[in-house]
Parts: structure tokens; C-alpha cells; sequence
């Protein structure tokens, strides 16, 4: 069922997706491993996006099961990717 | 208060959800896939060109930073667009979705002026390893937004037209779905791309 929901703050959501891209750039500059940073940053903002932009916190799960299995598919293609063709990033990022 | 999600006018269906929000998510699903292999194809050859350009000598982050905050503010306008009919403002709405087709626009512009760049520097689809993969990926991506474009002009004709009121707005909300998603991909591509490479 559609329930009524409160409006997501659209504003503390694009400040929040501002902020993080900042803090990779930034985080570029610095003498940091950048994976492990970098990675986390970028999904963090992905998934603000999906879930208030797009409301897949407010929406049908269906649409969030829709979302997932392509996410799953999206894992299963860079897991066989890693497996053939070794850790993809580790030959151009140190 | 409005819904924030609800289909308007909606057919009775099996789900209990609009067929064509439900192939909205479906083609999603499916694009996720789709740039996903275009994104770990990229990964995997980018370092194995023989031949330079390498994408360290070429790319520019500064430029492309200033993309992606218009890429980011064009999903805020679009998300706006929505809210506005949602509270019954059709002339706010199409003001948003007019400034978020602009965004996309000054973003294609944006790209325009990184491919020329690079081209100049000799970097292109047939120069090697990095040229095919990165051009290939940025440029569907680009191309998706000039259909997110397209697909904005489309809606707001027919919101000129009286077509889009707060009871039945989800032309606006299935085109913010697929732009927001574009959004996405290039929130990934701006990290794993610009980013990540030295």
C-alpha cells in the first residue's frame, strides 16, 4: 500500500553529495591510499541518490528488488572480471 | 501532503504498480548491468595500453569536477521539478524542468570541451587501450544524457500543453528516475575514472 510520507530534505541531500565529491577531490591531494577511501565515498553518494532522489526508501520494494538484482548482476560481472583478469585496480593505482 | 511516490491515475495491475513505472525500474536494472561492463572494461584495459597517450598524461580533473557539481545540481533541480507539481505548482515545475535540461545541456558542453581537449593530445576511440575504453564509456554515458534531454523536452511540450498537473505527473517522475540514475553512473564514472588513476 502507498502510505503518506514526509518529504526527504532534497537541499541537506544535494549539500551532503557536494560535500562528499569535495572530500574526494581533496582526498586526491593528500598522500592517502585512495581505494579504500575513494570507493566508500562514491557509493555513499550513489546510494543518497537512489534513496531520496529516486525514493526507493519511501517507494514499493518491488522497485528496490528491480534495483538490487541489477546491482547483484552488477557484482557477479566485476567478480568474474577480477577473476580473469586479476585485481583490476592494483595495476594503476598505488 | 502529497505522496511523494504514488502513480496518479493508475490501471489496475497485477503488481499494483504503474506498468511503466515498473519498465522505468526494469530498464534501470538493465542499464546498471549495461555500464557496469562498459565501467570494469574501462578498469581492466586503461593500463594496458602500448602506446600513449596514458589517461594520467591526459585527463583533467579540475574540468571534470566542475561537471560533475553540474551533473549533481541538475538532479537536485529535477527532484525539485517533481516536488513542485506535487504541490500543485505546474509553472515551478516546468521552470526546474527547463533549468535541469539546461544543466544537462551545459554538461554535454562540458564534455564537448574534454574531448577536444583530448583529441588534441592525441587520445581518441582508435589511439589505443585507454582511448577505446574511455571514450566508449563516457560517450554512452553522454549520450544518455542527451536522451535525458531529449526525454525532458518531451515532457515539458506536453506540460505546455496542460498534460502534466499534480494528479497525473508521472511523465515527470519516470524522467527524473532515469536522470537521477545517469547521475549515478556518472557519480561512479567520476571516481573510478578521474579519480582513481594515479
Amino acid at each position: 500500500m502507498e502510505t503518506q510520507h514526509t518529504k526527504p530534505n532534497y537541499i541537506a541531500v544535494f549539500i551532503a553529495l557536494v560535500i562528499l565529491t569535495a572530500a574526494e577531490v581533496t582526498v586526491t591531494y593528500l598522500p592517502v591510499p585512495r581505494l579504500p577511501i575513494l570507493i566508500p565515498l562514491s557509493i555513499t553518494k550513489a546510494v543518497l541518490v537512489v534513496l531520496f532522489y529516486m525514493h526507493l526508501k519511501y517507494d514499493r520494494r518491488l522497485f528496490s528488488g528491480l534495483f538490487l538484482i541489477g546491482v547483484f548482476g552488477a557484482l557477479a560481472v566485476i567478480i568474474s572480471f577480477t577473476l580473469l583478469f586479476g585485481p583490476p585496480l592494483l595495476d594503476t593505482v598505488k | 501532503m502529497s505522496d511523494i511516490t504514488a502513480p496518479q491515475e493508475i490501471e489496475p495491475t497485477a503488481l499494483g504498480v504503474d506498468n511503466r513505472k515498473l519498465a522505468v525500474w526494469i530498464f534501470i536494472a538493465s542499464e546498471v548491468m549495461f555500464f557496469t561492463g562498459l565501467i570494469v572494461t574501462y578498469i581492466v584495459m586503461r593500463g594496458r595500453s602500448t602506446t600513449g597517450p596514458y589517461p594520467e598524461e591526459v585527463l583533467s580533473v579540475p574540468l571534470v569536477a566542475i561537471n560533475t557539481f553540474i551533473l549533481l545540481s541538475s538532479s537536485f533541480t529535477m527532484v525539485t521539478a517533481l516536488s513542485a507539481i506535487q504541490r500543485g505548482d505546474a509553472r515551478g515545475m516546468r521552470r526546474w524542468l527547463i533549468a535541469t535540461a539546461v544543466l544537462g545541456l551545459l554538461f554535454l558542453s562540458g564534455q564537448a570541451i574534454e574531448f577536444t581537449t583530448l583529441f588534441r593530445d592525441g587520445a581518441s576511440l582508435s589511439s589505443n587501450m585507454f582511448g577505446a575504453t574511455f571514450f566508449t564509456l563516457t560517450g554512452f554515458h553522454g549520450m544518455h544524457v542527451f536522451v535525458g534531454v531529449l526525454w525532458i523536452g518531451f515532457v515539458l511540450a506536453r506540460a505546455f500543453r496542460g498534460g502534466v498537473t499534480p494528479d497525473n505527473h508521472l511523465a515527470v517522475e519516470l524522467v527524473g528516475l532515469y536522470w537521477h540514475f545517469v547521475d549515478i553512473v556518472w557519480i561512479i564514472i567520476f571516481t573510478v575514472v578521474y579519480l582513481l588513476r594515479m
